[in-house]
């Protein structure tokens, strides 16, 4: 299967497990059934892939687990439409397809002796997630390593049991934080909007890269935020997560101006993004 | 020497290739309307009339399967077209606005990632175009830089002569082959005088200069005036010889179906619409900017071609009389 020349073929991949994040956001570990696919499967942080459950096609979804973990690879999703619900009705031991990994990545090891910022709202940290990995995974070829987080309501928070390692490790700073009114009684983290508490938190921006990826509202106030702190354009990372089908720049379907998400991106510098027509 | 056929020789030349199992399309009364069918013998073929939808779902159908899956023994298994089994064909009598637009689409379609369905389809087909003499007030291939003459995109051009037969040039291998293998239904000689082209009343358009102004106007009073009229049909992709966006879905149950490629259009309301609900394309005028910037600019920034063989199917087609030419012309005498 995976010698067709049939763009649109899927390798199969077997859900090993499921975890809960939220109670609409799941995240899928997934292995490929084919141990050739398996052993030669690598992609880069920030790439993404289209997952199918089949008698219902194909969603688009950012590679969340790190590429430094071998063996499998994760999604994370929001169950919001057809596709996406009919993945959650999967279970441990079933099928999906799996195409890609498409379009670019973040350029880690041009961040090599750097501090690094994550900046991320709600089910936007899957595509941070997998670049946080990367870079602990690296740990020694970073300086410091600033998570801010935050989600509508402690319970949006995802991957809350890595929130807590995080947390825990003394090699990383978290930062996260709930909207006004989404904090429980014993919520340990801020309460306020994203760009207000990385404000607040004031990350160094000297020899420090900056990756942001949210809901375009947080972006447009985060951005500011970054220049106040000193960050500039060509040090802040984000991913656009334009709706796609195809992934290879035939569909029509993602393109912001003259460029194609699926191809051009999804990871683009801020410069870069101010550059776009403003249609995303 | 130049080439001639009859008008005779050529509804012969579709007989034999009928006969030879090639899948012939051409222009065919259909009930009511014109459009490219397959032909099952010579006198099928009406050349009088621009058929109403393109030619262009002969490479890329409206919906075609490209893949099947089956659960077996409980085990999912999925299955490539066969692709092989796509049947040699020939285009025969597309005026150069529908013979132009398998030239236009192989440039996205064979970039980077190779569209095989695509692809395939247009190893195995032969163009035979026809200089046009029938046109209409919404045509503009000239507008957009081809010609009721132009050749490109063309394996072999027919241009109607006064007599009623052909002038034939053999524009790539494939026409020449055409020819050489039915050649006695060719002969030499220059025939008579062409027939009279359409006369469109359009001039060339400063195409560079209109892919300048949208560059420099993406927020533009415009696009609101001339496009929030746009109801969101999609009629003008669907009917357009060079519109390539699609969407893919699966049909069947869980256990067994097909995942199909279909035709989607970019003046849809949930075209762009995020799963969270955040649409970048949200009102109609963005849409419908959209589709000029595609076919004037970002097609050109990305491949160098327009993405437009002005065959004026859109106007004819716009339910709210959208002209894209008059748009264009504006933009133009900017």
């Amino acid at each position: 299967m995976c010698k067709s020349d049939n763009i649109y073929l899927p390798n199969l991949a077997t859900i090993e497990a499921i975890v809960d994040e939220t109670p609409d956001v799941r995240t899928l570990r997934l292995v490929f059934q084919d141990e050739q696919v398996r052993e030669n499967f690598s992609f880069r942080a920030g790439q993404f892939a289209e997952y199918s459950s089949f008698g219902f096609g194909e969603s688009t979804f950012c590679i969340a687990s790190a590429p430094t973990r071998k063996g499998y690879i994760e999604c994370c999703f929001r169950s919001v439409g057809r596709v996406t619900e009919s993945l959650r009705r999967l279970e441990v031991g079933d099928t999906v397809g799996v195409r890609g990994p498409y379009g670019n990545s973040f350029p880690i090891e041009e961040f090599y002796g750097k501090s690094l910022v994550f900046i991320a709202g709600g089910i936007a940290l899957p595509p941070l997630r997998t670049v946080i990995w990367n870079c602990l995974d690296l740990r020694d070829k970073f300086k410091d390593i600033t998570i801010v987080y935050g989600a509508r309501s402690e319970a949006d928070l995802v991957y809350k049991h890595e929130l807590k390692e995080w947390q825990e490790r003394d090699d990383v700073r978290l930062v996260k934080c709930v909207d006004p009114g989404g904090a429980g009684p014993d919520f340990d983290g801020k309460v306020g909007f994203v760009p207000t508490v990385l404000e607040e938190a004031a990350p160094s921006a000297e020899n420090t890269i900056a990756l942001v990826c949210g809901p375009p509202i947080m972006i447009k106030f985060t951005l500011p935020v970054l220049e106040r702190l000193g960050f500039t354009d060509d040090n802040i990372y984000t991913t656009l997560e334009n709706r796609m089908k195809c992934g290879v720049g035939k569909c029509g379907r993602c393109n912001v101006g003259n460029v194609y998400v699926c191809k051009d991106g999804p990871v683009f510098t801020a410069r870069q993004v101010k550059a776009m027509s403003q249609e995303f | 020497m130049p080439q001639i056929i009859t008008e005779q020789n050529l509804r012969n030349l579709i007989d034999l290739l009928v006969k030879e199992a090639k899948l012939v399309v051409g222009p065919k009364l259909s009930g009511s309307v014109v459009l490219y069918e397959p032909l099952t013998a010579g006198s099928d073929l009406t050349l009088d009339a621009l058929p109403r939808r393109s030619s262009k779902e002969l490479f890329f159908p409206i919906c075609e399967d490209i893949l099947s899956y089956k659960r077996e023994n409980g085990a999912m298994k999925v299955s490539d077209m066969d692709r092989s089994k796509f049947p040699e064909a020939v285009l025969i009598g597309a005026p150069p606005c529908d013979a132009g637009s398998p030239a236009i689409l192989d440039a996205v379609m064979s970039w980077d990632y190779k569209d095989e369905f695509y692809l395939e389809r247009r190893r195995k087909s032969t163009i035979v175009g026809i200089a046009c003499t029938k046109g209409d007030d919404a045509c503009f291939c000239r507008a957009v830089g081809l010609a009721p003459d132009a050749e490109a995109g063309s394996d072999l051009f027919l241009t109607p002569l006064k007599d009623g037969s052909y002038a034939c040039k053999a524009v790539t291998e494939k026409g020449q082959a055409l020819v050489a293998a039915h050649q006695n239904l060719f002969a030499e000689g220059a025939g008579a005088e062409p027939k009279p082209f359409v006369d469109q009343a359009v001039e060339k358009l400063d195409l560079v200069k209109i892919k300048k102004w949208l560059e420099e106007h993406f927020e533009d009073p415009l696009w609101e005036k001339i496009a929030d009229i746009c109801v969101g049909c999609g009629a003008c992709a669907f009917i357009c010889p060079a519109c390539h966006c699609f969407d893919i879905n699966d049909e069947g149950s869980t256990d067994d179906g097909v995942r199909r490629k279909h035709w989607d259009a970019c003046g849809f309301a949930k075209f762009t619409n995020h799963a969270s609900g955040h649409n970048p394309r949200d009102v109609q005028n963005k849409r419908y900017r959209n589709r000029i910037m595609h076919k004037f600019k970002y097609y050109d920034d990305k491949f160098g071609k327009t993405l437009c063989t002005g065959c004026g199917r859109c106007i004819r087609a716009c339910p709210v009389g959208i002209d894209i030419a008059e748009i264009l012309e504006q933009i133009n005498s900017k």
